[in-house]
């Protein structure tokens, strides 16, 4: 077994990343690439990744994070570059844990999406606070449970739940939208028994305290 | 290099043991040296399938715990020399055998053969979990039905997780007729929510009971539709470009009696 060049650290709030001293960048993109691909426990979809501060150019940054993006991880660059620095000396938890029940629209926090590049299938669930986008179908018996709004490139035949800590604006969008439930914050619509299927994008949001379902353009 | 197989599907009763025996068969027909491994301890079949229940001496729990070798436990085939079983224990259970060991038993086995198949038991317990370990490609078995493919589509999310990176489905008792009157799921539909490749297409046939009765595989018998299917799927294992079947909707005495009124 040869010296690791990536090492992966997992904190609070996701990955951090450090290179081994010296380490040239085609080799470290080399590596990451092979553990993405191993699919290892390690990189779950939506995982923060954060990388050492001045570790690499900007351009070298952007390339990573494609590679990240592919499998559907995001790459914190400047904000966790700085929040690095800031902390530089103190424990990482120490940074005040995000409350579930807040609304996540203060203009001070960036919100994050999850972006899921692949179809969720039968049994496999999404849990976040941020809003979720899938590249891909959600299968019956799948589930997306999202602090934000859901939007779905693909056929949405799972139940999917935006706003669940409370936001009433979240909204659910799908290519095609038969769910088997669909719930925007404290409310519940199913399908009805006897449908018939909508071939445009279809988008759920709260109207006057009832989901409503309505056609989009996209 | 020898290739393992696992066959496999979630729900139970769909054909995973009927595919591994026909599969195992039908390569055996093609002169490969075949070896077929059942795993589902406490409830075997595949021992009955091919007719060689009586046969058997030791069986998979007795290799993996060291007290035979592998040589011993395997049962050769009547018609086939070059195929073997490896049966399981039909009074253990599936906590018997674990991942590690038979990922280590077929290590050994692919020294001497060239296609090893596993059968896998229902479910997604321990005995799923063990069954996979080893195998470089999943088969997973359906039928068009919406329960089967919604355990299917649970399958497949598993197999991903546990890193297998060929996975290809068969879709097995399609009944031609229903189809055409959309009183079953079509291949599309399956397809729509399953979105992997398909390598099999097989009908529902009454000749694969009787066969499975007389403990010889409908793959042998050359009046089999479901023969032909499982045939095929063998030229598709080796690498061969075959097309799908079309089966036969009605056959010509029941359409005669259609146009006589009856």
């Amino acid at each position: 077994m040869s010296e690791k060049i990536v090492k992966i650290k997992g904190s609070t709030d996701g990955l951090q990343l450090s290179f081994a001293d010296g380490a040239d960048f085609p080799s470290i993109e080399r590596e990451i690439r092979a553990q993405l691909e191993s699919g290892s426990g390690f990189f779950l979809r939506g995982t923060l990744v954060s990388l050492p501060d001045g570790a690499l150019s900007s351009a070298e940054r952007t390339e990573l994070q494609k590679l990240f993006h592919a499998y559907g991880l995001i790459l914190r660059t400047e904000k966790a570059a700085a929040a690095a620095a800031q902390f530089t000396g103190k424990k990482r938890s120490e940074r005040p844990a995000p409350v579930p029940a807040a609304p996540a629209n203060t203009d001070a926090q960036v919100q994050e999406m999850v972006v899921v590049n692949r179809t969720l299938r039968g049994g496999q669930e999404i849990r976040t606070e941020s809003s979720v986008l899938v590249c891909g179908n959600v299968n019956p018996g799948a589930q997306i449970i999202a602090g934000g709004s859901i939007d779905i490139r693909g056929t949405c035949r799972g139940m999917v739940h935006a706003g669940a800590f409370g936001n009433t604006d979240a909204f659910v969008i799908a290519d095609r939208l038969i769910p088997t439930q669909i719930r925007i914050a404290d409310l519940v619509a199913r399908a009805p028994d006897h449908m018939k299927p909508e071939e445009k994008a279809e988008r759920a949001s709260i109207r006057n305290g009832q989901i409503v379902i309505e056609p989009i353009e996209r | 290099m020898s290739k393992i197989y696992v066959i496999t599907s979630g729900k139970g009763g769909v054909g995973k043991t009927t595919t591994t025996a026909n599969l195992g068969v039908g390569l055996a027909m093609r002169g490969k040296k075949v070896v077929l491994i059942d795993t589902d301890t406490g409830l075997r079949n595949l021992d009955l399938m091919l007719g060689l229940e009586n046969r058997i001496l030791y069986d998979l729990i007795d290799v993996t715990e060291g007290r035979v070798p592998y040589k011993k436990a395997l049962v050769r085939h009547k018609k086939f020399d070059n195929l073997y079983l490896l049966p399981t224990s039909q009074v253990k259970d599936k906590t018997a055998v674990n991942p590690e060991q038979l990922v280590k038993l077929c290590e050994e086995l692919r020294k001497e053969f060239e296609y090893i198949l596993i059968d896998c038991p229902a479910g997604i317990e321990q005995g799923f979990k063990t069954a996979i370990a080893a195998a470089d490609t999943a088969l997973v078995v359906t039928m068009p039905e919406i329960s089967a493919v919604r355990d299917a589509d649970k399958i497949i999310g598993e197999l991903g997780r546990a890193d297998m990176k060929e996975i290809e489905l068969i879709i097995n008792r399609i009944r031609p007729q229903m189809v055409e009157n959309g009183e079953m799921m079509d291949m599309e539909d399956i397809n729509d929510i399953l979105s992997i490749d398909v390598i099999g297409q097989v009908p529902d046939d009454i000749k694969v009971v009787t066969a499975a009765n007389r403990g010889e595989p409908c793959v042998m018998s050359h009046d089999s539709e479901a023969g032909q299917a499982y045939r095929n799927i063998v030229g598709r294992l080796l690498g061969e470009k075959i097309p799908f079947m079309e089966f036969e909707k009605e056959g010509f005495w029941s359409r005669l009696k259609h146009v006589f009124g009856k």
